[in-house]
């Protein structure tokens, strides 16, 4: 079979694959993008004992491969199966999309948190002061200084972690999620022509451009007040920590 | 004739920094309409004690009142927290490097306060926003990032985003140290014309003419205390300590 025969037997599952990819990339990094902010606000300003498991839990989330913490979980959970069905989690961890994106999602709070304090920190002082003066309230100047400062400075590499754990989510195939990857394997089972693997990696190129498009807008957006006209853009001078 | 009410009172202000102590107990007091210039050299604690006043810096102990709410401080620990948020709403402040928020255009900075502390509504809030820009002398540049404009007009947003909240007292903070030569004047003009209309003010600078002409008392802090303190003109014409005389020549 030449490989535009594959394409046209096998698209309906390789787009079923492009799906489950997409489904466990944006869940994984949505969980982790909502539950990073609070943890990086604990790894900025709690005290250093207080903030001791935080720190356990990124080392370890960033110093171990990702595939061991899929196995961990995966297989990890069938060793407890009485205990985990006494508490009635079973029923979640019986599914491996479930752990796959338990182990993403946890994965990604890590890098995000870590990512997002760097933004935390380089959030200009004086504008937390102004605000203070002003008589706004804590959660308040959170949202309307700290964070969207903390979100311009961080984007690029936030961005950047988005792409990396949807390409790490091609390791969900192996605990039988039917991600691109994972309908790949089964359609190279099947027709023992390596191709489809070249249309695999097209797949993850594709959703990586559009992805980098959207991002790309939303990063102009964010930072329009850096790049506004009319002005040298040596005068925008409070913002040299900005990565480009 | 009646002695105009009190504004704001400072009463034994203490700070140490670790061992340091930059405040040795000062106390103010500004009545309505008073222009209160705070004057010394470097490392008097002049800043430091503007700070305190609003809390941006927590004195060691002391007690402040602004507007008959006053907030007793006792080991570095203010005794009702939940009325700092509302003592520094009511006084408004001005930075050295003027603070804007920088993702904010001239006009949103000026609203901010109105809309999220005072929860005005957003179209009032604007209204007022265009005629405080139009006093500073920024129509044309209402809708600029704080980036697109000059040191000067910057701070100029910054004192519309003060009155924005209709403050009882202002609190400046060197507010022309950080512009070129040729902008101070564009703020110092404006500053004047907020004194005239009888805003209260306690103005730490070092412009002395400013001091001179258009406040209404003048503060000499040395040290962490204050030296002297009384009308500028006598002040200036008749320095009752030799550290101030020093000062004043040192400066002219």
């Amino acid at each position: 079979m030449n490989p535009l025969e594959i394409l046209i037997e096998y698209w309906p599952r390789l787009l079923d694959g492009t799906l489950m990819t997409l489904k466990l990339t944006i869940l994984g990094a949505l969980i982790a993008g909502l539950v990073s902010p609070s943890l990086a606000l604990i790894r900025v300003h709690a005290a250093p004992m207080a903030q001791a498991p935080l720190r356990l839990y990124v080392s370890f989330m960033r110093g171990t491969p990702i595939l061991a913490q899929l196995f961990l979980i995966f297989y990890g959970s069938g060793q407890f199966r009485p205990t985990l069905e006494e508490w009635g989690l079973w029923t979640f961890f019986r599914d491996p999309f479930n752990c796959a994106l338990l182990a993403f999602a946890l994965n990604s709070t890590a890098y995000q948190t870590e990512i997002l304090r760097g933004g935390i920190m380089g959030v200009p002082q004086g504008e937390i002061e102004a605000a203070k003066a002003i008589g706004m309230s804590r959660p308040k100047i959170l949202r309307r200084v700290v964070f969207p400062h903390a979100y311009r400075i961080a984007w690029p590499a936030l961005g950047n972690e988005v792409i990396l754990l949807m390409k790490a989510s091609a390791l969900a195939s192996v605990v039988t999620v039917f991600d691109v990857m994972g309908r790949t394997r089964q359609i190279f089972s099947r027709t023992f022509d390596f191709s489809v693997y070249l249309w695999a990696a097209l797949v993850y190129l594709c959703i990586t451009a559009a992805f980098v498009l959207l991002w790309r807008q939303a990063e102009r957006r964010l930072s329009r007040h850096i790049h506004a006209p009319g002005m040298p853009r040596a005068s925008a001078q409070p913002f040299k920590e900005s990565q480009a | 004739m009646t002695k105009p009410e009190t504004i704001l009172k400072a009463e034994d202000i203490h700070k140490s920094f670790g061992r340091l102590e930059v405040l040795k107990g000062i106390s103010l007091e500004a009545r309505n309409h008073d222009v209160i210039s705070i004057l010394g050299s470097s490392g008097s604690g002049k800043s430091t004690f503007l700070r305190c006043l609003n809390f941006l810096e927590i004195p060691t102990s002391g007690k402040v009142t602004v507007h008959g709410e006053e907030i007793l401080v006792k080991n570095g620990k203010p005794q009702n927290v939940r009325h700092i948020e509302d003592i520094r709403s009511r006084l408004g402040m001005l930075f050295q490097q003027f603070n804007l928020w920088t993702h904010r255009t001239a006009l949103e900075n000026v609203m901010e306060g109105p809309v999220q502390v005072k929860r005005e509504p957003k179209a009032d809030a604007r209204d007022r926003a265009e005629a405080l820009l139009k006093r500073v002398g920024l129509e044309d540049r209402m809708h600029m990032y704080p980036s697109q404009l000059s040191g000067g007009q910057q701070q100029r947003v910054a004192i519309a985003r003060a009155l924005a909240m209709e403050p009882d007292a202002i609190l400046f903070d060197e507010p022309t140290s950080a512009l070129d030569p040729e902008l101070v004047g564009e703020v110092l003009k404006v500053m004047q014309s907020l004194a005239a209309e009888g805003r209260t003010m306690i103005v730490v600078t070092h412009e002395m003419g400013f001091a001179r002409e258009v406040s209404s008392e003048v503060v000499f802090l040395h040290e962490g205390r204050i030296a002297e303190q009384g009308p500028p003109d006598e002040m200036f014409t008749h320095p009752k300590t030799e550290v101030f005389e020093r000062f004043v020549s040192k400066v002219k």
